[in-house]
C-alpha cells in the first residue's frame, strides 16, 4: 500500500513537473472588412491547439506542453497591431505569434519581433515581410509575388488580353499587390492600369463606370473578400460580361456569398488549396463540422505553418530557444501538412528561405464553386 | 462606351446613390431639427435595418414588402428604446448629445458584432438584371432602391406638409416652448420624430442590403455621408437634405468616374468647407436668430 502511494505521488510529481504551457499569440484582424481572413487564422490556431491538447499536449524535450492562445485584434491597422504585439510580448510573454496578417501591420511590428527573437508566422503579402535581416519572420502563405507571374502567364495565354484594369485598396497591402501585378502583367505584354480607393468603400459604381469602358478584363486581386464580392456584383450590375481575375488571396467562398452565384460565374481565382487531396479534404471536413463555417486559405496556411512550427520545436528540443527553433523550421523539407508536402523557398527573391513552398492552382467559379483549371508552381502553371 | 454615354451613366449613378444619401440625411436632419441632437448613431440604425431585412428576407424568406415593413418596425422599436434610455436625456444639449450618440453607435456596432459576427452577410437579390436605354445601364436592383426612396420621401412630404402631426413637428422644430404653449404635446413629438428618423435609416439599410452586403460595420460610411450632406444642406433642413444628398451623389459619381476615388472624397470635403465658410447655415438652412 505504501509502495503504491509512493508510486502515485511520484507519478503526480513527475506529471506536474512536465506539464507546461506553450503560449502562442495571435495578432490578426478579427473585425472589419478583413475579419474573414483573421478569423480563419485564429480558428486554425484554435483547432490546432484543441487537437494537440486533446492528445495530451506537445512532447518537446521530455516535457509535455499544453497550447494556450492569446488573441488580439489589430482591426487591420498598423498602430493596433503594434499595441497587440507589445501586449503579447510584455504581458503574455509569448515567443511565437500567428500573424500579423496585413502588410502594414507586419512592417510596423517586424523590427520589434525580430529584435526580441519572437518567431512570427506572418501572412503579409508585402515582399518586405521577408529578408535576411528578419530571421524570425516566416510566411506560411503563397503570396502574389509567388503566384501572380505563373498564373497570369497562363491566363494571358488562354485569353487574348491587351489591357487590364485593376481596382485595389489604397494602403500598403493594396499598393504592394498592385506593384507585383503591374510587373507580372508587363512580363506577359499586358498594360495594367490601377485605380486605388479607400479600403472602407462599398459603392464602386463610379470607378467601375470608367474602368470597365477601357479594359479587356478586370483584376480585383488584393481586395478583402467582401470588397471583391461587391466589385464583382457591381461590375455585373453595370452589364459587364468580360473576364474578372482575382489574382490575390483566397476569397472565393465569401466572394460567392456576397456577389451571388450568378454574378460570380466564370470569375478566375487564385486557388491556394486543392480539395481533391485527401489530407486537405479531411481537414476541411473536420473543421467545417466543428466550427460550422468554411475553412479558407488563410486557415489552412496557418494550420500548416503550426504543423511545421511545432515539428521544428520538437526537432530543436526546446520552446525557449527561438533561434534554434527557427533554424530547424527553415530546414524542414518534404514535410507532410494539410496542404500536402511543404518546405521553404524564397532565397532567390527575398534572400532567405522563409517562404512556404507548396503547389497552388488557378480556379474558375462555376455554379458557386471553384473548379481547378491549372496546377502551378513558382515557375509555371500547367 | 462613348463619352456621352459615360456622362449620362455618371449622372444616373450619381442620382441613384444620391437617393440613398438623401434618405439617410433626412432622418439625420429631422432628429437634429426637432431634438437638437447630432445623432452619430444614425448609421447604426441603417445597419440594424439592413440586418433585420437580411434575417426576414434572406433567412426566413418572408416576402419582400413584408420584410421591409418588419425591418422598419423592429428597428424603430430599437430606436424608441434608445430614445427613451439615452437621447431623451440630451434634448437641446448638442455637445453632450453628440458624445452620447457616439457612445450609442459604438455599443450598437459591437453588440451587432457579438450577435451576428464579423462576416459579411449576403442578401438575395430582390430583382436581377439590367435595363438599358441607349447604352445607359440601370441595374434593376438599384431601380427598386430609387422607387422605395421616392415613395418614402413622398409619404414623408405628405406627413410633414399636410397632416396635423407634421405641423406639430414643424412647430416643435421652430420653437419647442412656443409649441408647448400652443398645446402641442412636445413629449410625444420628440420620440415620434426620433423614431421616424430611425425608420428612414432602417428603410435605407433594408433597401441597400440586397445591393451591398450586410455587416456590423456598414453604418459608419452612411453616417459620415449624412453628416456631410446636412452640413451642406443646412442642419435641420429637410429640403436641404434632399438637395445635399443629390449634390453629394453627383459629386461622388463625377469625381469617382473622371478623377480618382481619393479625389472624390477630397472634393466632398472641399465643398463642405466652402459651404461652412461662405454660408454657415447651409444651402437651404435658416440662420440662427440672435438672442
Amino acid at each position: 500500500m505504501l509502495r503504491f502511494a509512493v508510486l502515485a505521488v511520484a507519478v503526480l510529481a513527475t506529471g506536474s513537473a512536465s506539464a507546461e504551457t506553450l503560449t502562442i499569440g495571435i495578432n490578426a484582424t478579427l473585425s472589419g472588412a478583413g475579419a474573414v481572413f483573421g478569423e480563419g487564422m485564429a480558428l486554425a490556431a484554435t483547432n490546432f491547439a484543441d487537437e494537440v491538447n486533446a492528445k495530451g499536449g506537445l512532447k518537446i524535450g521530455g516535457k509535455s506542453y499544453t497550447i494556450e492562445l492569446k488573441k488580439y485584434d489589430d482591426r487591420y491597422r498598423a498602430q493596433d497591431a503594434v499595441t497587440a504585439m507589445e501586449r503579447l510580448i510584455l504581458e503574455d510573454k509569448v515567443k511565437y505569434v500567428v500573424g500579423p496578417m496585413g502588410s502594414a501591420s507586419t512592417l510596423a511590428t517586424q523590427a520589434r519581433t525580430n529584435g526580441d527573437q519572437i518567431l512570427t508566422l506572418t501572412m503579409a503579402f508585402t515582399p518586405k515581410a521577408l529578408s535576411p535581416q528578419l530571421p524570425f519572420s516566416f510566411r506560411p502563405a503563397i503570396t502574389t509575388a509567388e503566384f501572380t507571374g505563373p498564373q497570369l502567364a497562363w491566363l494571358g495565354k488562354t485569353l487574348a488580353l491587351k489591357r487590364v484594369r485593376a481596382l485595389a485598396p489604397n494602403d500598403e497591402t493594396g499598393q504592394s499587390v498592385a506593384a507585383s501585378q503591374k510587373e507580372a502583367y508587363a512580363a506577359i505584354g499586358v498594360n495594367l492600369e490601377v485605380d486605388f480607393f479607400e479600403r472602407e468603400r462599398v459603392d464602386f459604381i463610379p470607378i467601375l463606370t470608367r474602368a470597365l469602358a477601357q479594359t479587356d478584363a478586370l483584376e480585383i486581386g488584393g481586395n478583402s473578400p467582401t470588397t471583391a464580392g461587391l466589385l464583382v456584383k457591381q461590375a455585373r450590375e453595370l452589364g459587364y460580361k468580360g473576364p474578372i481575375f482575382v489574382t490575390g488571396g483566397d476569397v472565393t467562398a465569401e466572394l460567392v456569398k456576397v456577389a451571388g452565384k450568378q454574378a460570380a460565374e466564370g470569375v478566375y481565382v487564385h486557388l491556394p488549396i486543392d480539395i481533391s487531396k485527401p489530407e486537405t479534404a479531411g481537414y476541411i471536413k473536420a473543421f467545417e463540422a466543428k466550427f460550422k463555417q468554411p475553412a479558407n486559405g488563410h486557415n489552412l496556411f496557418i494550420y500548416s505553418g503550426l504543423q511545421m512550427l511545432t515539428a521544428a520545436m520538437q526537432k530543436a528540443g526546446t520552446v525557449d530557444d527561438t533561434a534554434k527553433v527557427a533554424k530547424e523550421l527553415q530546414g524542414l523539407a518534404n514535410f507532410p501538412t494539410v496542404l500536402g508536402t511543404a518546405g521553404w523557398t524564397g532565397d532567390k527573391r527575398y534572400g532567405i528561405d522563409h517562404q512556404i513552398d507548396v503547389p497552388f492552382y488557378v480556379g474558375q467559379i462555376k455554379d458557386g464553386v471553384v473548379a481547378k483549371v491549372a496546377t502551378c508552381s513558382v515557375t509555371a502553371c500547367n | 462606351m462613348s463619352m456621352e454615354t459615360i456622362l449620362a451613366q455618371t449622372v444616373v449613378n450619381g442620382l441613384m446613390v444620391g437617393m440613398i444619401y438623401m434618405l439617410m440625411a433626412i432622418g439625420f436632419t429631422m432628429v437634429f431639427g426637432i431634438m437638437r441632437i447630432v445623432n452619430f448613431a444614425h448609421g447604426e440604425f441603417y445597419m440594424v435595418g439592413a440586418f433585420m431585412f437580411a434575417i426576414f428576407y434572406g433567412s426566413y424568406e418572408v416576402p419582400f414588402a413584408l420584410s421591409l415593413l418588419l425591418a422598419i418596425v423592429t428597428t424603430a422599436l430599437v430606436g424608441l428604446v434608445m430614445e427613451r434610455l439615452v437621447f431623451s436625456r440630451f434634448r437641446g444639449n448638442e455637445l453632450n448629445g453628440m458624445i452620447a450618440s457616439v457612445g450609442v453607435a459604438l455599443i450598437m456596432q459591437n453588440a451587432a458584432l457579438l450577435i451576428w459576427g464579423p462576416s459579411p452577410r449576403s442578401v438575395p437579390a430582390v430583382v436581377s438584371g439590367v435595363i438599358s436605354f441607349g447604352g445607359i445601364v440601370f441595374p434593376w436592383s438599384r431601380v427598386v432602391v430609387i422607387i422605395g426612396a421616392l415613395i418614402a420621401v413622398g409619404l414623408l412630404y405628405v406627413l410633414i406638409a399636410h397632416t396635423q402631426l407634421g405641423r406639430a413637428m414643424r412647430a416643435v422644430a421652430q420653437d419647442a416652448e412656443i409649441a408647448l404653449a400652443q398645446g402641442i404635446r412636445v413629449e410625444v413629438i420628440f420620440p415620434l420624430a426620433f423614431v421616424l428618423g430611425v425608420a428612414l435609416a432602417a428603410l435605407a439599410g433594408a433597401l441597400m442590403a440586397p445591393v451591398l452586403s450586410v455587416s456590423p460595420f456598414v453604418g459608419l460610411a452612411p453616417t459620415l455621408k449624412a453628416f456631410v450632406i446636412v452640413v451642406i444642406g443646412g442642419l435641420g433642413s429637410v429640403p436641404g437634405a434632399v438637395a445635399g444628398g443629390l449634390l453629394i451623389g453627383l459629386i461622388e459619381s463625377f469625381a469617382g468616374t473622371f478623377m480618382s476615388a481619393a479625389l472624390a472624397e477630397i472634393l466632398q470635403f472641399i465643398v463642405v468647407i466652402a459651404v461652412v465658410l461662405l454660408r454657415p447655415q447651409g444651402l437651404l438652412g435658416r440662420k440662427e436668430r440672435e438672442a
